[in-house]
Order: C-alpha cells, then sequence, then structure tokens
C-alpha cells in the first residue's frame, strides 16, 4: 500500500492538474502549487474520498502545506480508526 | 497638533460588544435621539426636542391612490380595494398608516371609496382629494367623507404663472372661499401648501396660514385646517442652518411655533427629485409634523414620493417597537404590485426581489458564519425573506453553500458545510472559466443541479419530505 505521503501527493496532483514528482513537502497548496478557492475545498473533499475519513472543514482549510496536510491526515485516520502506511 | 484631539483608549475585550441595544435585529436599527437640535432662526437659536419624538403620535398617510397613481396606468377597482385591504393589515390596530386618499371625479373612483369601506377597516381612514373649487365638496359631502385634500397652490410660480391669478391677494381670497365652503359642508380641509419649498414665506405663506388659523378658530374645532406641505419639486433640505424656503427645519417652525398650527395638523409631502425624499420625511417628523406621506414603493409623479414602508422602518427605528404593525404585509404588497405590472427594481430596499442578496462569497462567507454581520435586521422574520446569496464565478464555495442550505431549508447542525458542495462549486466555476458565461446563474439552474448532486437531500426536502 502507498505511504499517506504518497497518496496525499497523488490526490494533490490529481486536483491541481501537476505532476507527483514536482510536489515537495514543504510547497504550499496556494502559493507554491496554486491552489484556487474552489480547488482548496476539492482537495479536502478528495482527501477524505481517498482515506474514507471526516475533516473538520475548518481545521483541515487551516492546513497550508503539503507536509502539514500529510501530518493532519495521518492523525485524523489514527483517530478516526483508519488504518494507513505512514 | 490640533487642541481638539485627545487620544483614546482601546476598551480591550474577549467577547464582541454587538451594540444590541441600537442593533436588536428582531427590529431595524433603532434610532436613538438625544437633545436638544439648535437651529437658528432670524437670529434666534431655537431649540427642538427630537427625543420627545417616542412619545408623539407621529404617524403616516398614504397618498398610493392619488399621487402614486398620477405616475401609472389606472388601477382597477379590485387592485385598489386589494391594496387597500393589505395596507391596513400593515397599519395595525393604532392606525400607524392613519389615512390614505382617494380621488372622488369618476363612478370608478366613488365606487372604490364605497368598496374599500365596505371592508370595515378602522384605518387606514379613507380621506378624499379635490381641486379647490366650492362645487367639489358637493362631492365630498355625498360620499361621507370627514376630510379632504384641496389644492392651495403658494409660490408666485403657480399663483402667477399657472393659476394667472392677478394679485396674491385675490389669490388668498379664492382659497379662503373654498375653505369656507369646506366648513358649511361640514367636512375638514386639508390645505395642500403646493409647491411651499420655492414659496415666499414671509410674504404669502405665513399670512395665509394665519388667515386659515383665524378661520378655523370660528369654526367647529374638529374641522380645523390641515396644513399640508407640499415640496413639490424636491426641493426640501433637512440641513440645519439652510435658508427658507428651502429649510424643513424653518418651515415647520414658522408654521407650527410661529402660526400655531398644532402638529396633529401638520403633514409633510415631499418628491424624490433630488434623493432626498426618504430623509425629508424623516426630517418633517423630528422637527415637529406628526404626519409624513407616502406612497407604496415611494411610486409617484416623476420621481415619487416618500416610500411608505421606509417610513414604516422609521417609525420602528424611532419608537423601538412595532406598535402592531404587520411588517410581513410589505413583502405581500410587493409581490402584489409586481403581479400587476408595478416594477420594482431588484435591488430596492425591504422590498426588491434583490434586496438582501449578496454576489460576493466573503459576504456569503459572513451570513454562513453569523447572519446578523450582512443581513441588516431579520429579514425572515420581519419580511418573510431570509437573506440570499446570488451565485455568480464570485460567489466562492461559501456563497454556494449558502444557496444550498437555503434552498433545502437547512437550520444549525444540519446545514451541509462547504466540503460538501465541492461538486456544485466546481460547475459553477466551469461555467464561467470553461464556458464563458457573463451572467448570474438562476435558481433554476441550480436548483437541477441540486437535485443532481444532493440526491438524498432532495428526496428528503423537495420531492416527498417538506
Amino acid at each position: 500500500m502507498a505511504t499517506v505521503e504518497e497518496r496525499v501527493k497523488e490526490v494533490t496532483a490529481h486536483v491541481l492538474k501537476v505532476s507527483p514528482d514536482e510536489i515537495k513537502m514543504e510547497d504550499s497548496f496556494t502559493e507554491d502549487l496554486g491552489a484556487e478557492s474552489v480547488q482548496s475545498i476539492e482537495l479536502v473533499a478528495m482527501f477524505e474520498e481517498e482515506f474514507g475519513i471526516e475533516m473538520d472543514e475548518d481545521a483541515a482549510l487551516a492546513v497550508q502545506t503539503v507536509g502539514d496536510a500529510v501530518e493532519f491526515i495521518a492523525k485524523v485516520c489514527r483517530e478516526q480508526g483508519v488504518d494507513v502506511e505512514q | 497638533m490640533n487642541k481638539e484631539t485627545k487620544t483614546h483608549r482601546l476598551v480591550d475585550r474577549r467577547e464582541p460588544n454587538l451594540i444590541e441595544d441600537i442593533f436588536p435585529h428582531d427590529l431595524p436599527p433603532l434610532i436613538r435621539l438625544r437633545g436638544p437640535m439648535v437651529e437658528y432662526i432670524d437670529g434666534k437659536a431655537v431649540e427642538f426636542d427630537f427625543g420627545a419624538v417616542k412619545d408623539r403620535d407621529i404617524c403616516i398617510t398614504d397618498t398610493t391612490f392619488r399621487d402614486g397613481q398620477q405616475a401609472r396606468p389606472p388601477y382597477t377597482i379590485e387592485q385598489m380595494v386589494h391594496i387597500y385591504d393589505l395596507l391596513s393589515r400593515l397599519s395595525g390596530p393604532k392606525g400607524v398608516v392613519r389615512q390614505t386618499e382617494f380621488f372622488l371625479y369618476t363612478k370608478n373612483d366613488r365606487e372604490t371609496l364605497d368598496r374599500c369601506r365596505e371592508l370595515g377597516h378602522k384605518y387606514p381612514e379613507c380621506t378624499g382629494w379635490i381641486r379647490a373649487v366650492k362645487g367639489d365638496f358637493r362631492l365630498v359631502r355625498e360620499a361621507g367623507l370627514r376630510e379632504t385634500g384641496m389644492l392651495t397652490s403658494c409660490s408666485d410660480y403657480h399663483i402667477f404663472q399657472k393659476l394667472k391669478f392677478r394679485s396674491r391677494k385675490e389669490c388668498i381670497d379664492s382659497y379662503c372661499e373654498v375653505v369656507d365652503a369646506a366648513f358649511e359642508a361640514g367636512v375638514r380641509p386639508r390645505c395642500h401648501m403646493e409647491d411651499i419649498t420655492r414659496a415666499d414665506i414671509d410674504g404669502f405663506v405665513l399670512p395665509f396660514v394665519d388667515r386659515l388659523m383665524e378661520m378655523s378658530r370660528q369654526a367647529p374645532e374638529e374641522l380645523s385646517v390641515k396644513i399640508r406641505l407640499c415640496d413639490t419639486m424636491g426641493f426640501g433640505v433637512s440641513y440645519p442652518g439652510a435658508e427658507l424656503p428651502r429649510s424643513i427645519p424653518k418651515l415647520i417652525y414658522k408654521l407650527n411655533r410661529e402660526c400655531g398650527v398644532p402638529s396633529d395638523r401638520l403633514e409633510w409631502h415631499g418628491h424624490n427629485d433630488f434623493h432626498k425624499v426618504h430623509v425629508n420625511g424623516g426630517t418633517a417628523w423630528l422637527y415637529g409634523c406628526d404626519f409624513v406621506n407616502t406612497t407604496l414603493f415611494g411610486f409617484g409623479e416623476r420621481t415619487g414620493n416618500p416610500p411608505l414602508e421606509g417610513a414604516i422602518m422609521e417609525y420602528i427605528a424611532l419608537k423601538g417597537g412595532l406598535f402592531g404593525i404587520d411588517t410581513l404585509a410589505i413583502t405581500e404588497l410587493a409581490d402584489y404590485m409586481r403581479s400587476i405590472g408595478l416594477p420594482i427594481p431588484d435591488n430596492y430596499p425591504f422590498a426588491g426581489r434583490a434586496f438582501n442578496t449578496t454576489r460576493a462569497g466573503i459576504h456569503a462567507g459572513g451570513l454562513r458564519q453569523d447572519e446578523r454581520i450582512y443581513n441588516i435586521f431579520d429579514t425572515e422574520k420581519l419580511l418573510g425573506r431570509p437573506p440570499r446569496v446570488a451565485i455568480t464565478d464570485k460567489s466562492g464555495a461559501d456563497g454556494v453553500a449558502h444557496w444550498v442550505n437555503e434552498f433545502f431549508g437547512l437550520k444549525g447542525d444540519d446545514r451541509i458545510n462547504k466540503i460538501r458542495v465541492h461538486k456544485l462549486a466546481r460547475w459553477v466555476i466551469d461555467q464561467y472559466d470553461q464556458e464563458g458565461r457573463l451572467t448570474a446563474i438562476s435558481d433554476q439552474e441550480l436548483e437541477a443541479k441540486a437535485k443532481e448532486f444532493f440526491p438524498d437531500y432532495w428526496e428528503k426536502y423537495k420531492a416527498g419530505g417538506k
């Protein structure tokens, strides 16, 4: 199974239409990867679908970077009893 | 540094101060007045107690069927009876909308009056409107009315240029003959001082009003002349310090305190030629006119009159309560007026289709968090109109989420968050980015998409549910 990081990068690449190889952990979704307002919403929705979790809207939208998203999603997965590859 | 400047200390708080004593939200924002207000008149400082308006019997009169009808094709009898019925509901049992006036000249005019009175409403009281012609009092008497308005134009534009009197004295004598005829007919005359804001106040208006007051003293009290100050061309101004004849404060002072016309016999009638109509009406209330004459949705000759529904909100704001007013009737009246062809602009306050609709996503975000941030008052409670969001490329997911929640009628924890509306938000963005659309998206289009993207909600709240 792919790791959380790989899956986050895959979803991000798909939604923002960039290559997964170009995405770095320190990249900001908005400033570096160019996510517009609606794309930020789509990212959260796609992460929920990919991991089978539900995230708090405000907390999820407050996440700035890819690395923070990996950490945030891993934490939510733990809280909601979803097994993931670290 | 200016000697009048001073420093101001921050009052830090952890809880918001929403100033709810002024912005109660379940009422329009209140206008709290502290007196006295000072106006310099003829070299003297004159005080006005604005705070007294809370205890004075100020009220609204209506001329939708007279001035309002002069600006549009005639209403049918049925239409006028229906509007009158709704006006009565709006007015409430205390008669905040105290009177409405009718033409009396045609068979239809008289039948309309009869049909309205057959409804049995106490308010608004039906009054008449006639020319300043003695013979016309027969119509008033036959209609059984207690009061009628009559034209007593008072600027030299009217006296000499229009009515062709040879002198002011001849004009006043003529008007007073008609007032006498009213007394003889047992009808209270309401003298409509047409074009008063362009008249010679000291040289014509005040001597004429002095004479009317003298005549009133010889007549039964219930027939005493009322004075309607007609700002026919919208020249009146509210600013302290403005000169006569345009100054509303000075005009009212002169009639009220120098001529001795009591406040309950003074009425302001404005026009909107300079965008001042509503504030001028409120100003007249504060300086001593008890009556402000209005039309529904401001519809009247040329640019219109003070909007009745605006005066209702002003009344509530000044008085601090509803006093039996049924504000929901405003929305029914607006719907009815639209259905019979009266155009109400979408952005028209209190009644336009979009008066509380935001197109900005950032405002929709505010509405989603707390309606009070971007809604002027509880428009759902007072007008049956919850705040709305019109969807464009500027609406964002916040706007889309607000629209969806309002459409399905979801409240509190049942509301759908903006993550759940991402497909609809994407569809909206693509309409503009991909399809090159330039117009707002209609409710019908959004409803079709809501059915597609939220089939469970549709089934529960639209199809089989509510």
